[in-house]
C-alpha cells in the first residue's frame, strides 16, 4: 500500500495504490490519525489504484469516518473499481459514505 | 482446468499463495474479474480467521483448500483441524445504524455469506469442513 498526500482547498486528498487488506491497512489507519491530528476536517480517499479491499480495510475505513464526524468532519470515497463496488455495497458502505466516480466530481461535492 | 487443490499452513503469509492460485485458477477458467475478486475475498477472510484464532498449540498445521468448477459452479471447500468453529453461527454486523454509532467488525463472515450462493458447515472426524458454493455468470 502506497499513499500519496495532496491538498486541493482545505480538502486533504490521500491517493490509495494497491492493497488495502490485513498487512496494509495499519499504513491507512495512521495516516489518518495523522490528518487528523494536524486539524483537518475534510478527507477525500481515491480508490483509483486499489486493486483489493477486504473487511480489516474496509474497517479502517469506518474508524476513520467515525473521528472524521466526531470532529466535524467528512469523509469522501472515490474513483472505486467497478469490481469492488458490489462489496462496498454489501457492507453497508454506500449508505454511509459519500461516494464519486472521480476526484473531480468528489471534490465538488465537499462544497 | 476444473479442479484445484491448495494446501497451506497455518500462517498468515501463506495467503498471498492462495490468493495467486485463486487469480490463475479464475484467469484459466475465464472467470469474470468481479467472481475472482469476490472469491479471493471469501478465502482471505475465512482463512485468516481460521490461521489466527483456530490454533492454540503452536506448531504447524496444514490447511486444504479445493477449488471445482463444474457447469458454470464454482464448489470451494476448506477442512482444517483447527477448533470447532461454525461460521453460519456469527451474529450478522451492525448495517442500519448511522455511521457514528456503527460497530466495528463482524464484516468478514457477512461478506461470505452474501457474496456466495451456498455455505455448509460440518464437523467430522476432529476437522472442520466448509463448503461453499458460487454461480459464475
Amino acid at each position: 500500500m502506497e499513499l500519496v498526500e495532496k491538498t486541493t482547498g482545505d480538502v486533504v486528498v490521500l491517493v490509495l495504490n494497491g492493497r488495502l487488506d490485513s498487512n496494509t491497512s495499519k499504513i491507512l489507519e495512521d495516516k489518518v490519525m495523522e490528518i487528523l491530528g494536524q486539524g483537518h476536517k475534510k478527507l477525500l480517499m481515491d480508490f483509483q489504484d486499489v486493486d483489493y479491499i477486504n473487511s480489516t480495510g474496509l474497517r479502517v475505513l469506518l474508524l476513520a469516518l467515525q473521528q472524521l464526524k466526531k470532529n466535524q468532519g467528512k469523509l469522501v470515497l472515490c474513483s472505486i473499481k467497478d469490481y469492488m463496488k458490489e462489496v462496498f455495497e454489501i457492507s453497508g458502505y454506500t449508505e454511509i459514505f459519500p461516494i464519486f466516480a472521480s476526484q473531480d466530481e468528489a471534490i465538488k461535492g465537499f462544497a | 482446468m476444473g479442479d484445484i487443490v491448495v494446501r497451506l499452513s497455518n500462517q498468515l503469509a501463506e495467503l498471498d499463495r492462495l490468493a495467486e492460485e485463486v487469480e490463475s485458477f479464475g484467469e484459466r477458467n475465464a472467470f469474470p474479474r468481479k467472481v475472482i475478486y469476490q472469491v479471493r475475498l471469501v478465502l482471505d477472510e475465512l482463512l485468516t480467521n481460521v490461521i489466527s484464532y483456530g490454533f492454540s498449540d503452536g506448531k504447524e498445521h496444514e490447511i486444504e483448500i479445493r477449488m471445482r468448477l463444474e457447469d458454470s459452479r464454482l464448489h470451494l471447500c476448506i477442512e482444517d483441524d483447527a477448533a470447532a468453529f461454525d461460521p453460519l453461527q456469527a451474529e450478522e454486523p451492525d448495517l442500519r445504524s448511522p455511521a457514528e454509532d456503527r460497530a466495528i467488525g463482524g464484516l468478514g463472515i457477512h461478506l461470505v455469506r452474501k457474496l456466495m450462493d451456498s455455505v455448509r458447515y460440518e464437523r467430522r472426524d476432529g476437522k472442520n469442513r466448509l463448503f461453499l458454493e458460487k454461480n459464475i455468470s
